[in-house]
């Protein structure tokens, strides 16, 4: 069963729908990670990319009611609401200054009672502070409730909002495509249609975006096998703009789910590799250690990714879903996680050009040398 | 370099018939050049193996369980034919023995025996029994056989109504040699000048050996005649093409015995004349699968080559053969800290604190009450009872302590890790047999492996100088299994060891296993490196863990469960190890002290448990301290 698809992997050739669901439910996920590891060093070698970004959740309020979800809140006046004064969200950066993020990651609730224009000065005064930050916000499920709530086209929005300052699109939101899943855990936000029209429209207006798939909850290997080629679909009509994918796992505590068990670091990694295998037109796929935790992201740099995402700073979404990963991680941090998987560290900008290298572990796969530790040679490249 | 480094440091082992070998090295001229000790087979070899010698006269047998080492040609301890003090002896013939007396320790003598006796007896072979050599040949008689080795041998010849020569009969079997022990060392360890050295001296102590023999027969009191044709005409001293045919047999019989590693004896001038051929990785990671048994230094090349996915899939495959019913054990019970009392001050360790201090404890019976109910409520079936070396604790406070809690409640007591064995005998100025029959007596059924760290003095010296060394860590586990308990085997590594240490660190462990079939399992862990200790962290990360809990599956062939330790890796990886090598997922976790003081807090609970084991893609099942389930797997 795994050979024929590791023929298939070993000649390029493209993989179906049904060799998606052996792989998922294939009981020895190693042998699964190891076919997407061929992949994965087939496209980046051991060159492993993190970026230093800082997560921004302006508002908390949000119209929608996810079942999985533990960090929205219905009103301004719910308990635990929130959402900063523009001032407060610059702040945010400000004080950052002397050692500054290269990428903003903003995503939040879907607030009913902000003007759009909150939206566009939180854009065009990050830029002010930082003109060249990358600023990289709201989830296609955003952009399709701007257009809704304040009355304009996808198109619109996103031009209002570049030229506010918007330079890519994350890839929240997209949660489980199938209607079958979605009408259940999202039944009143974007449909998958929309969000694909919502990253279809940011294509064609050049932007680039990424996606994801959230995962471990009520949906069935299919339905993750269905997902997954939603997104190679849209990816061959667009020519690429997709830049990373990242399975998201579904997180329990305090939501709508919360009996169900959270899905375990063996699903991670599985989700991880056929991601990989099935996604052959998406250049990256991310470890997402916040989802996943540092130590099982590490292991997934073996196991089909080969982007960690980055240094995050302050991370509140999948802490209120009871994750029990930091809310961020130094660029040292990154680095060693990186190198102690065998890697070579290469941080990058938002749009994977590189900004510097970082030298590889010299053992394969172990971690450093005692002796290169001792002598803290993996930090002083740093400094 | 030091005149001490230019040195070339030479161990031997100091029997009669090494003699003639090494004590031509003491005199001038290879005295300016050679520093020479004497030690116990197991030293020697151990010395070489950590690079505390450069060459060693040592078993054959070690030599293949280090692996890729070189022999000296020309000089080695041998027989072509009768060898006289390596004889299998009973009452009755022997392919009738249903048992054999043997010291375990001496195994090239051991497997010498088994293929003998297997070959002479179509396959079948007595049931080995370890012993002290004197026991062993007091308790000869009916249906058990000795296998008797060294001066013993020589003292009881002609005693017995059957004696088989094992010199003799190796050579009735293949017509060829036998070598015993060699000089041997890493590849480039002597120069073409060391090996003349080597071989002067052997000149010379050959002309000796009738003064060796009558100084040994003063000392023994064994006839000198007797003793002079021993070192005459039994033994024999030459390493040539014919001997190494009898040794590469003897390895090869071994090793298709599954006794030893695969060896390939290869002398020093062999490199000078063309590369030693290495066997491709996945060439050995396919035989490890299979069963066959890694040297250490295959080890290491699998630890420094390895992939990640190699290295699993292997582990996995071992773990297949091993357990092929799919079945992830757990166990339901908890460990108590009876004290954070401690000496030692080892320099890893957050939790202790001196006698005394403010912060220091020692748990009441009302405090212990307290946690065996819990236990007890949760269904759980044991506590891992264990504390810091309490210097005013005696003997009668443990005592007490057992009998209260088997008195009290249902639960298995698998209690006090070797460290603290050996400091309540010292307390006590009791031996460690002593210690261990009065706490069985009192209620302990069985010992943790904790303490274990790295068995390499080097090693130990530098993170825990207080602790017992690895020798008597590894004596209390021999003596706990000869009386029958069960223990595990433990290692942390990630401080100042080397891959080279760890895979001594499982080689020791198995070769212990080989003696004592005592370990149940192995788990380990990397150093938690937090707040409180005073060391820097080594090697580390996730996937180094996954690799060295692959390794040590793969090495430790004779052991039959691996652990992963999630308490201190996290569920997460936890769970994750397990399909690289490990088919137990350890202990729900109540509470544990120390790992938690360091900064890692980690729970679970038993359906949290079975849920990551299914999820892993196995059944699950519980288990209790012998590894027997406890719930039908599902």
């Amino acid at each position: 069963m795994l050979e024929a698809i590791a023929d298939k992997v070993k000649r390029g050739e493209r993989l179906s729908f049904d060799d998606g669901v052996t792989l998922f439910r294939h009981p020895d996920v190693v042998a699964v990670g190891q076919l997407a590891n061929g992949v994965r060093e087939r496209l980046h070698g051991d060159r492993t990319y993190f970026n230093r970004n800082m997560r921004i959740e302006v508002t908390n309020v949000c119209v929608a009611s996810c079942l999985f979800c533990s960090f929205a809140k219905l009103e301004e006046h719910s308990p635990g609401a929130h959402t900063m004064s523009l001032a407060d969200a610059w702040r945010e950066l400000e004080v950052r200054m002397d050692d500054p993020p290269a990428e903003i990651h903003i995503v939040n609730g879907l607030h009913p009672g902000l003007p759009f224009s909150y939206y566009e000065e939180l854009l065009s005064g990050f830029k002010r502070i930082k003109p060249d930050i990358h600023m990289k916000c709201f989830t296609a499920v955003e952009i399709h409730f701007f257009a809704q709530h304040y009355g304009m086209t996808h198109t619109e929005v996103l031009e209002r909002l570049r030229r506010a300052g918007l330079d890519s699109l994350p890839g929240g939101g997209a949660e489980i495509f199938h209607p079958e899943v979605r009408t259940r855990i999202s039944h009143d936000k974007a449909t998958a249609d929309e969000y694909l029209e919502v990253h279809r429209v940011a294509h064609k207006l050049g932007m680039r975006t990424n996606t994801t798939m959230l995962y471990g909850h009520i949906e069935t290997f299919e339905h993750r096998v269905d997902h997954l080629l939603r997104i190679r679909a849209l990816q061959d009509e667009a020519g690429g703009p997709f830049q990373a994918f990242i399975p998201l796992a579904f997180h329990p505590d305090g939501n709508g789910m919360r009996n169900m068990p959270a899905p375990t670091a063996i699903d991670a990694l599985r989700t991880v590799a056929v991601s990989r295998l099935l996604l052959d037109n998406v250049p990256h796929v991310k470890a997402y250690w916040v989802s996943m935790t540092p130590e099982v992201a590490q292991i997934a740099l073996r196991f089909g990714a080969d982007d960690l995402d980055g240094t995050i700073v302050h991370e509140t979404i999948y802490k209120a879903a009871g994750s029990r990963s930091p809310s961020g991680l130094s660029v040292e941090q990154l680095v060693r996680l990186v190198q102690e998987a065998g890697r070579m560290p290469v941080e990058r900008d938002t749009f994977y050009n590189v900004v510097r290298e970082y030298p590889r572990a010299t053992l394969p796969e172990s971690a450093l040398k005692v002796r290169d530790r001792k002598a803290n040679k993996h930090l002083e490249v740093l400094s | 370099m030091s005149e001490l480094g230019e040195m070339l440091r030479v161990a031997a082992v100091g029997y009669l018939n090494a003699r003639p070998l090494y004590e031509g090295l003491d005199r001038s001229p290879a005295s300016s050049r050679v520093l020479l000790e004497c030690a116990s087979p197991r030293e020697v070899a151990r010395r070489v193996a950590e690079d505390e010698a450069d060459i060693a006269l040592m078993p054959v047998a070690a030599a293949a369980t280090i692996g890729d080492l070189r022999l000296a040609r020309g000089c080695a301890i041998g027989a072509r034919g009768a060898v006289r003090s390596v004889v299998v002896v009973a009452d009755r013939p022997i392919e009738t023995l249903d048992e054999l007396a043997v010291d375990l320790s001496s195994r090239t003598s051991v497997i010498l025996a088994r293929l003998v006796l297997r070959a002479r007896n179509r396959g079948r072979e007595p049931r080995l029994i370890g012993a002290e050599p004197h026991d062993a040949i007091a308790s000869v008689g009916g249906a058990r056989g000795a296998l008797v080795i060294g001066d013993p041998a020589l003292e009881i010849e002609g005693r017995f109504a059957h004696a088989l020569d094992l010199g003799l009969a190796w050579w009735e079997l293949t017509r060829l040699p036998f070598v015993f022990a060699a000089w041997c060392g890493r590849a480039g360890a002597l120069s073409v000048d060391d090996e003349r050295l080597l071989e002067a001296a052997k000149r010379e102590g050959l002309d000796r050996r009738e003064a060796i023999a009558d100084a040994h027969a003063e000392q023994t009191g064994l006839p000198p005649a007797s003793l002079r044709a021993y070192l005459r005409e039994a033994i024999r001293y030459d390493l040539g093409d014919e001997e190494r045919r009898g040794l590469q047999r003897f390895y090869d019989e071994a090793a298709h015995a599954g006794l030893l590693p695969r060896t390939t004896v290869r002398f020093f001038d062999d490199d000078r004349r063309a590369a030693a051929p290495t066997p491709a990785l996945d060439t050995l990671l396919g035989r490890a699968a299979e069963g066959e048994r890694l040297s250490a230094a295959e080890g290491e090349r699998l630890l420094a080559q390895g992939s990640l996915f190699e290295l699993g899939l292997a582990a996995d495959a071992v773990r297949r053969r091993k357990h092929p019913n799919g079945v992830v054990t757990y166990i339901v019970d908890r460990n108590v800290n009876y004290t954070n009392v401690c000496t030692t001050s080892c320099r890893f360790c957050a939790f202790y604190r001196p006698l005394g201090h403010p912060e220091s404890w020692v748990l009441s019976r009302g405090e212990l009450a307290k946690k065996l109910q819990e236990v007890v409520d949760a269904g759980g079936v044991q506590i891992l009872l264990q504390g810091g070396l309490h210097p005013e604790l005696r003997i009668e406070w443990y005592e007490e302590l057992f009998r209260w809690i088997k008195s009290e409640y249902k639960l298995g007591l698998h209690a006090l890790s070797p460290e603290e064995i050996l400091h309540i005998g010292n307390l006590e100025a009791l031996d460690t047999r002593a210690v261990l029959e009065r706490l069985r007596a009192a209620g302990l059924d069985s010992v943790p492996g904790g303490g274990a760290e790295i068995l390499v003095d080097r090693v130990r010296r530098k993170i825990a100088k207080a602790k017992c060394t690895s020798e008597q860590w590894l004596g209390v586990m021999r003596v706990a299994h000869q009386m029958g308990l069960r223990s595990s085997a433990t290692m942390m590594y990630g401080t100042v060891d080397t891959p080279r240490d760890r895979v001594a660190h499982l080689v020791k462990i198995r070769d212990l296993q080989d003696e004592t079939s005592g370990f149940t399992a192995f788990f380990c862990w990397d150093f938690q490196h937090e707040r409180g200790t005073k060391i820097e962290a080594g090697d580390h990360g996730t996937v180094l863990y996954l690799r060295q809990q692959a390794v040590a599956r793969i090495m430790l062939d004779n052991v039959p469960h691996v652990g992963a330790s999630w308490v201190t890796q996290g569920p997460e990886v936890g769970q994750v190890a397990l399909r690289f090598g490990a088919d137990d997922f350890g202990s729900v976790m109540f509470e544990e002290n120390v790992v938690s003081s360091a900064g890692t807090t980690f729970c679970m609970n038993a359906e949290g448990m079975e849920q990551r084991i299914r999820a892993a893609g196995f059944k699950a099942a519980r288990r209790n301290v012998r590894y027997d389930w406890l719930t039908s797997p599902s």
